[in-house]
């Protein structure tokens, strides 16, 4: 395949990157005051990223020799990164406004030059392609992290994320020597050949290691020590980021690595799979009950899900593979919508608060935020007729038609566990006396109207994207097997 | 028998992978505190290393971040510099889309140091 074919395929990483560095000369030079114009800038960059993926860059199969992969789950799992990175972009402005400034033009840069990072992860066919991916996503993170670099939390929810996440690298990179050195090749196709021929103990080695690298990057139990604090002291919109764009690049980036390049090694992976499912479902379920503030809870819950979307992996089956795809894309539009919530928790000076306390009689000073909170949280929760109901469902049928019912047994028990923490917050927004000091009003037309749409999607409204869901999670899947 | 249990080697490994790394997290630190100035110090161990600061002082002394700047800065033009004699050297074998690659490498640099320029990264004063 020629260059020109390959760089056709690339077309919304090149988007992106070239994008972003125009920008960044914008900032270098306009200063903080085209902050507002540069946050556009790169929303409008994401959405011709995403109208990209109708082109070659959709479909248009493996490219530099198989390094990089445009198949049709690589076009599913970057629109969901795009969305979910532009909303994070597209709130941001609002939120550093009301804390005392701090917003600047780097903020949507990093943004889009960790969206280009995403793209490559999910479209990674090869160890190193997948690693520059990550890395690239992960830098961004850091700073984002730190973003509110006078807040002691900000700082240290940045240097926490740092030192960790350059450690679970260095795993993930052990991993990649060892299953280069035992099998010859970084390819994914090669490494799939290499293992059918058997998994030696040296290739097992390599695969518990990249693994465990990149639970880390999803949160998943025993890898998920970092999240509550990060998501914690990061300012709320890099928090909403984090708990969207990554997760899907890291779900999509684990799919991958686990069904093309580990396909053959499916028995071996899957105990871990299970494990980090079970792991990461049910302390997710109970860690969250005793939280107080608002974005740890959502950092559990976080964890929680992505236990759940680990259960379609651990079928092992295209079923499995698509409905992990539809909860994720689920997944962001509830966490998204829940976040651009806690955005509106603001006192009546305008600054934040995060306590699930202050939230108490919320219902009769703004009935309109009380009701976005509790469909979000039904949803979160998988309580049928809200939209959060239907992927658990497909995760538990393709868990079921795997063989797996135990596993689907102790998911649905966590599931029922992790009800208890949703539905405390549904009590204390309706049922509690009103708080003494009530938030201030609705400010923010843009905030307002996210809500209304995340509430849309995942209301049973959702439902009637069923199919179209199911048409392309499912082409999707197929592109893996 | 050692067959079945050798089937579960992996989730053995991942959770050996798991524990020794939060015990790393709990240890670690401990150890490293034995090592320091904090445990039975002497005069030695309680001096700087070299050109480093003073470890134990006011936390809130002055510094020149100046210096880390420069530091950060030097660092990437180093590995560039790096990076440019392998490439001059095969350039012959790579043709041309090794060379453009390098092009469009550099434009980023650029772009970066624009950055860092306007931003008075590189003024001392």
């Amino acid at each position: 395949m020629s260059m020109t074919a390959s760089l056709a395929l690339t077309v919304p990483e090149l988007i992106l990157s070239v994008g972003a560095l125009l920008l960044l000369l914008v900032a270098a030079f306009g200063g903080d005051g085209f902050a507002r114009a540069i946050g556009w800038g790169a929303v409008a960059l994401f959405a011709a990223a995403g109208f990209a993926l109708t082109g070659p860059a959709g479909n248009g199969g493996p490219g530099f020799d198989g390094l990089y992969i445009a198949d049709s789950f690589a076009a599913f799992a970057k629109l969901l990164i795009y969305i979910a990175a532009a909303v994070s972009v597209a709130v941001a402005p609002g939120f550093f406004a009301r804390t005392g400034g701090g917003y600047r033009a780097e903020y949507p840069v990093l943004i889009l030059l960790s969206g280009v990072g995403m793209g490559m992860m999910v479209s990674a066919g090869d160890l190193l392609t997948l690693y520059v991916g990550l890395e690239l996503q992960s830098l961004s993170a850091y700073v984002l992290a730190s973003f509110l670099r006078r807040d002691t939390r900000s700082a240290e929810a940045g240097l926490k994320y740092f030192v960790l996440g350059a450690l679970a690298s260095g795993i993930l990179l052990y991993g990649i020597s060892l299953l280069y050195g035992f099998t010859g090749t970084t390819l994914f196709a090669g490494i799939s050949d290499s293992l059918a021929k058997g998994m030696g103990t040296g290739q097992m080695f390599g695969m518990v290691f990249v693994f465990a690298g990149l639970a880390f990057k999803i949160s998943a139990v025993p890898f998920h020590m970092w999240t509550p604090d990060v998501y914690e002291g990061a300012p709320t919109p890099v928090t909403a980021f984090f708990a969207s764009a990554p997760k899907v690049a890291g779900m999509a980036l684990l799919l991958r690595v686990a069904i093309e390049a580990m396909g053959s090694g499916t028995d071996a992976w899957r105990q871990i799979v299970v494990f980090a499912a079970l792991a990461s479902t049910i302390l997710g379920a109970v860690a969250a009950i005793g939280q107080t503030s608002m974005k740890r809870l959502l950092a559990y819950s976080s964890i929680n899900n992505v236990g759940f979307a680990l259960f379609g992996l651990a079928a092992g089956s295209a079923e499995g593979v698509a409905a992990t795809m539809t909860y994720m894309a689920v997944y962001i539009a509830m966490t998204l919508g829940s976040f651009i919530c806690v955005l509106q928790m603001r006192d009546r000076d305008g600054q934040p608060v995060e306590t699930i306390a202050s939230l108490s009689g919320l219902s009769r000073s703004r009935p309109g935020l009380a009701a976005a909170f509790a469909i979000f949280m039904f949803s979160l929760a998988g309580i049928p007729p809200l939209f959060g109901f239907w992927p658990k469902f497909l995760v538990f049928d393709a868990l079921v038609r795997a063989g797996f019912w135990p596993l689907a047994m102790v998911g649905i028990a966590t599931s029922v566990i992790g009800a208890f923490y949703y539905l405390k917050i549904v009590k204390t927004i309706y049922f509690d006396d009103p708080a003494p000091t009530p938030f201030a009003p609705a400010a923010s037309k843009l905030e307002g109207g996210l809500i209304t749409l995340a509430a849309l999607a995942v209301s049973p409204l959702g439902y009637l994207a069923i199919p179209l869901l199911d048409a392309t999670s499912m082409a999707a899947a197929r592109a893996l097997f | 028998m050692a067959s079945v249990a050798a089937g579960y080697l992996p989730i053995l490994l991942f959770l050996g992978v798991a524990l020794v790394l939060s015990s790393a997290f709990v240890f670690l630190p401990m150890l490293v505190g034995r090592l320091t100035g904090t445990h039975q110090p002497n005069p030695e161990k309680l001096a700087e290393y070299e050109c480093g600061f003073p470890a134990f002082e006011d936390s809130r002394a002055q510094f020149d971040v100046r210096f880390y700047l420069i530091a950060i800065l030097f660092i990437i033009f180093d590995l560039e510099a790096a990076f440019l004699y392998p490439w001059a050297v095969s350039l012959g074998g790579i043709g041309f889309v090794g060379w453009l690659s390098m092009m469009i490498f550099l434009v980023e640099l650029a772009v970066g140091f624009i950055y860092a320029w306007k931003k008075g990264a590189l003024e001392w004063e």
